[in-house]
Parts: C-alpha cells; sequence; structure tokens
C-alpha cells in the first residue's frame, strides 16, 4: 500500500504523528505551544507549592505537598524532554523565568499570559497560608483531571503517552487534596476558611479554561490537538468540583 | 541535544527490486550511544548539491545481532533513497543521530503476551526489529503480523520472515495481503480496509487476546487499521504507532534569494503567511521582532518563550534578509534553509517575506 494522504487530512481524520520530522510547520508551532503552556505551568505550580509545605499542620501534609511539589517538576521534565526533540534548549528553557515570581493577591489577570512565560494564569497568584494551598490544589487538580482527558489523546503520540504516565499521578495530586480539605472542612472555622478560599481561587481556575467559542480551539481540533470545546471542558469540571465539595458539606 | 556522528556501511544487500539493506557499525567510542531499542530509527544526513537532507529510517535488525542496519526503499523522486539504493557501498561512512522513537513496549523476559503488527509496504522495517527481539527475549509472547504490499515482488524480507516463522513454530505467524496479486483466499486480495479488518477479526484473530497492537505504513492504512482496533476494544494505550509521513519533500525547496542592499528607507514592508492567508503591513527596522509585529498586527503567531530557545515561533525566510539576536533552539541547516526564529528576528532589507506554514 503505498497510497499516501495529505498530512493535515490525516490529522483531521483522527491520524497519529509519531516524530518530529512528520509534524507540518503550524501544527509544530501549536503543539509546541501546548507543551510551554504545560511545562511552565507544571514548573510555576510546583515553585508555588514548594513555599506551602511549611504552611502544612503536621507530617502527612508536609509529605503531600512534597511530593506534589517533586512530582509536578517531573512532569515539566517530561514533557520538555519531547519538546527537546524539537530542537527546544532544554537547560536554558528551564532557566529562562522565576518560576516562583508571583502577581499581588489582588491582580486581575484574566485568562491572559504574562510576557514569554507561558504558565496558564491561575499560577500566578500567591498562596496565602495552608487551606489556601489546599483548595487551590484541589481545584486545579480536578481542572487538570479535566484537561487530561484532552492532553492524553493528542494527535502526537510521543507526547499522548507522557501524558498517559502522567494522568494518574496528576489525579493522584488532586485526591490528596481532597482528602486535606476533608480534615480542614471538619471544623467549622475550619469551614469558614474553606469557603473565603474557594471565592478566591473558582474563578481563577475557571478562566484557565479559556474563552468560549475560541478560534485557536478550531486550529487545534483540525490538527487532533485538542476534541472538546473550552466551554464544555470547563461545564465537567464545574459539575465534578460541585459534586466533590458537596460530599463534603461545601 | 542529539548530535551525528559518523557510522561506517559494511554492507549493502539488495533486497528487492527497489529496496536495499544496510549494515552500519558505529565507532568503538560511539557504541553505547547507537545501543538501540527494537523499533527505534536513525536519522541520516546528507549534502545534496549545498542542501543538506535528513532522512529517518527505521532500524530493522534484532536487539541480538549485534549491529545496526536499516531498510531503504526507493521513494520516486526522492534524493537520498535513490543516492542510498544506487550510490552507497560497503567502506562508506553515514553520519547519523543516535537512535530514536518510541515505538516499543518494554520486554519483559516473563510475560506471556500475544502482539499485533500492521506493516505496509516499507513499514516493515521497524516491525521486523520488534519481531526478532520479542521472539528471542520474550519467549512465553506470540506475534502475528499482517503484512501489507503491492505485488509478491515488491515484499521486502520475505525470506526472513519465512524463516522466522520455521524457527519459531506457534509463536510466530504471518498474514501476506497483496493489493494486485489474487492469492487462494480472497480475504488476502486488496487493500487493509475497514471491511478487511472485520472479516480478518473474524476469522482469523481473536482480537480479544491482543495486548498490544503496533502499526507502521502510510497515512490511509494507519487511520483504517487504528479505527477498527479502537471499534473493536482496544485502548489508544495499547495501539503503537510509526508513521511512514509521505510529504516528506524529495529535495529541500530552493533556497530564497536575499536581497542584501538595504534601502535607505526606515521602514520595512513585511508580508506573513500564516495558516494559509497573506497579509502585509509596515514595521519598524529595528527595535521590533518579526514576532511581535504580526502580533501586533493581529496575527495569530505561534510563540512561547520569546527568548529564542524553545523554536514554537520558527518561520521561513521567502524574501529580504533577517537577524536573529539571539538562536539557542535553531541548528544549522535549518538556519541555511532559511528557517529563522520570529521572536529573535529583525529585518535587514526594506521588504521581507516570511511564512509560517513551510
Amino acid at each position: 500500500m503505498s497510497d499516501t494522504m495529505n498530512i493535515e487530512d490525516y490529522l483531521a481524520q483522527g491520524g497519529v504523528l509519531t516524530a518530529p520530522g512528520n509534524a507540518p510547520a503550524r501544527y509544530r508551532g501549536e503543539l509546541m505551544r501546548l507543551m510551554s503552556s504545560f511545562v511552565d505551568s507544571e514548573l510555576a505550580a510546583s515553585a508555588g507549592f514548594a513555599n506551602s509545605i511549611n504552611f502544612a499542620p503536621g507530617i502527612k501534609e508536609r509529605i503531600a505537598a512534597s511530593r506534589i511539589t517533586l512530582e509536578k517538576a517531573d512532569h515539566a521534565e517530561r514533557v520538555l524532554a519531547v519538546m527537546e526533540t524539537f530542537g527546544t534548549d532544554a537547560n536554558r528553557y528551564q532557566s529562562q523565568h522565576d518560576w516562583a515570581a508571583r502577581v499581588a493577591r489582588d491582580a486581575d489577570l484574566g485568562a491572559a499570559r504574562q510576557a514569554g512565560d507561558m504558565r496558564l494564569s491561575v499560577f500566578h497568584y500567591p498562596i496565602t497560608g495552608w487551606t489556601d494551598a489546599v483548595v487551590m490544589n484541589v481545584l486545579q487538580g480536578l481542572a487538570t483531571g479535566v484537561q487530561m482527558t484532552e492532553l492524553t489523546r493528542v494527535s502526537y503520540g510521543p507526547l499522548a503517552e507522557v501524558f498517559r504516565e502522567i494522568a494518574p499521578r496528576e489525579a493522584r495530586h488532586a485526591e490528596l487534596g481532597l482528602e486535606g480539605l476533608e480534615r480542614i472542612a471538619a471544623s467549622a472555622t475550619g469551614k469558614a476558611g474553606v469557603r473565603d478560599a474557594l471565592a478566591y481561587w473558582t474563578p481563577r481556575v475557571a478562566a484557565t479554561f479559556g474563552v468560549a467559542g475560541s478560534k485557536r480551539y478550531d486550529t487545534l481540533k483540525k490538527f487532533g490537538l485538542r476534541h472538546v470545546p473550552n466551554e464544555d471542558l470547563l461545564a465537567r469540571w464545574e459539575t465534578r468540583t460541585a459534586a466533590h465539595l458537596a460530599g463534603i458539606g461545601l | 541535544m542529539a548530535r551525528f556522528h559518523p557510522l561506517k556501511v559494511t554492507e549493502v544487500r539488495r533486497e528487492t527490486r527497489d529496496a536495499v539493506v544496510i549494515t552500519l557499525v558505529p565507532r568503538d567510542e560511539d557504541k553505547a550511544l547507537f545501543d538501540f531499542t527494537q523499533g527505534q530509527y536513525l536519522t541520516f544526513r546528507r549534502d545534496f548539491d549545498g542542501e543538506e537532507l535528513r532522512r529517518s529510517y527505521s532500524i530493522c535488525a534484532g536487539k541480538d545481532e549485534d549491529c545496526l542496519r536499516v531498510g531503504i526503499k526507493r521513494v520516486e523522486g526522492g534524493a537520498f533513497s535513490t543516492w542510498a539504493n544506487e550510490n552507497l557501498a560497503p567502506g562508506d561512512e553515514l553520519d547519523a543521530m543516535p537512535p530514536m522513537g518510541k515505538f516499543f513496549t518494554a520486554i519483559e523476559p516473563e510475560a506471556v503476551k500475544q502482539y499485533l503488527g500492521f506493516a505496509g509496504g516499507s513499514g516493515i522495517t521497524p516491525l521486523l526489529s520488534i519481531i526478532k527481539t520479542v521472539l528471542v527475549r520474550e519467549p512465553r509472547s506470540r506475534f502475528t503480523l499482517i503484512y501489507a504490499n503491492r505485488q509478491i515482488n515488491t515484499i521486502m524480507f520475505r525470506e526472513e520472515l519465512e524463516d522466522l516463522k520455521n524457527s519459531y513454530l506457534g509463536r510466530f505467524s504471518v498474514i501476506h495481503v497483496l493489493e494486485q496479486e489474487g492469492q487462494e483466499i480472497d480475504l488476502f486480495t486488496g487493500r487493509i480496509d475497514a471491511e478487511k479488518m472485520k472479516a480478518l477479526f473474524g476469522h482469523w484473530l481473536d482480537v480479544k487476546a491482543v495486548d498490544t497492537a503496533f502499526i507502521c505504513g502510510p497515512e490511509p492504512m494507519m487511520l483504517a487499521i487504528a479505527a477498527s482496533l479502537r471499534e473493536h476494544g482496544l485502548a489508544d494505550s495499547q495501539i503503537k504507532f510509526e508513521l511512514f509521513a509521505s510529504g516528506q519533500p524529495g529535495r529541500a525547496k530552493a533556497k530564497a534569494v536575499s536581497k542584501a542592499d538595504i534601502a535607505p528607507g526606515t521602514g520595512t514592508q513585511a508580508t506573513v503567511t500564516l495558516d494559509g492567508a497573506t497579509r502585509s503591513f509596515e514595521m519598524p527596522r529595528s527595535g521590533q521582532s518579526i514576532l511581535d509585529a504580526a502580533l501586533a498586527a493581529s496575527l495569530d503567531a505561534p510563540y512561547s518563550c520569546k527568548a529564542g530557545v524553545c523554536s514554537t515561533c520558527r518561520c521561513k525566510v521567502l524574501e529580504g534578509e533577517v537577524e536573529m539576536v539571539i538562536n539557542h533552539a535553531l541548528e544549522d541547516y535549518e538556519v541555511r534553509a532559511g528557517y529563522v526564529l520570529s521572536c529573535q528576528a529583525m529585518p535587514l532589507s526594506d521588504r521581507v517575506v516570511v511564512s509560517y506554514d513551510e
């Protein structure tokens, strides 16, 4: 069978690419962008959580926060290794930005990226204490769980495989968060603190799903890099979050 | 970053009328670098009339053969494959990058697995490496290969596969599907499409028992097989792909002619093509990168680091001259071919034409 087809048609029909040499120019650009966003977000999340280790009230929580800090950095490294096969200078890349840098707590970034730093906007906001860290981790962890349903089937095979390895560990981070949240919400004062943090983080995490009717989504869908629109993913996250919070009386 | 290393050609064997099998050995000091995993590929480079071409070919040797071997089928109009088929001889040296690719599953000596492989034409090469390695190193696993070709005399490794079948009776089987030649069983004639897959699963293969499926071939075949495997219950994680993209041009396109003379004007007329649409705008000669100018003109150009390290914003200069402030991502051959990092590219000429689509 030497029959061939246009690579764009192949992608539009669900085809999988397997090497940098397969990737058309625009596909390459969008794929790199997607990977950058993930790497920067994981590095920023890890850096943010590093500070939260010292907010931890007990050893169990300290271990959970340490583990999240460690594994998010590891996930960034794995995806950066895929970027490297496209020519990215990994050593320089990881020192491009101050991953621990945060904006003021009351800044309003919307969904905007800051300069060349491709982290999701939510990772620019500072975490102020243990309850804040746990709530942020639960909300963002559930969001990552929803995003993973997209990332694990991107059309670039070597990247989809990395995401399939990462997905269960990211899911575990969200579980650790939920376990922590349950402990905090056991008391009335704890619950009040959780409510404040939820009010702060919910709109900021929601913004990371992007706008409804996004034009970029159409491009990404054509390339097999996305399958479900932003608004549907957001709705899925809202449903899941509501169910989990209701489960612990929130 | 991976670098090229010289490999010595020790044997060139004609496999079919238009395919050769090349055996290569690395220098002693590079041996560890070239310790491949079954199913991986090598990327070669060679200069053709001043233009560097890079081509990737899968390793067809098994892990226990103690050599590197690739099969190169001549592609109509393909500069590299034609050269390899007609000119390459023992004693020659070929520059190659260390093995790359993820077209494999980890070998587990104790495992009892059922593998299913689909190869189209020269897509057999990585599968042959996987098959030979699995048969030796996973002695309780079985492998079934469905191998599609035009006709009998274009089948690569036909004898070797036959020998493997005889050496590993009961563990390895091959089904040849020939597009243009009738066989005793109708099912094995024609192309592998959805219907044929259904029939194969109905009578010849127990898809429920399959642990991992490997597919390597041209695009339409990959689509048809993957769709059918999913329909029959295989998860994405059980399907391994290796695409032999047909889109690779035989020759690198002719280099854009640079207009070195800089007109005395202050601005540059920039023309940018993105997603098939072209737009022109005026931009300053200094202080603004082509990427920033394109973004300012409401073009949705791709970028991420804006620091010359990630290569997301790569574009090709078709006309005019630009200068990169920093380049940590593009290799020399890409720069020679006219690619620039648009986040670092400042125009030098009064007219610049770039494309993000090449």
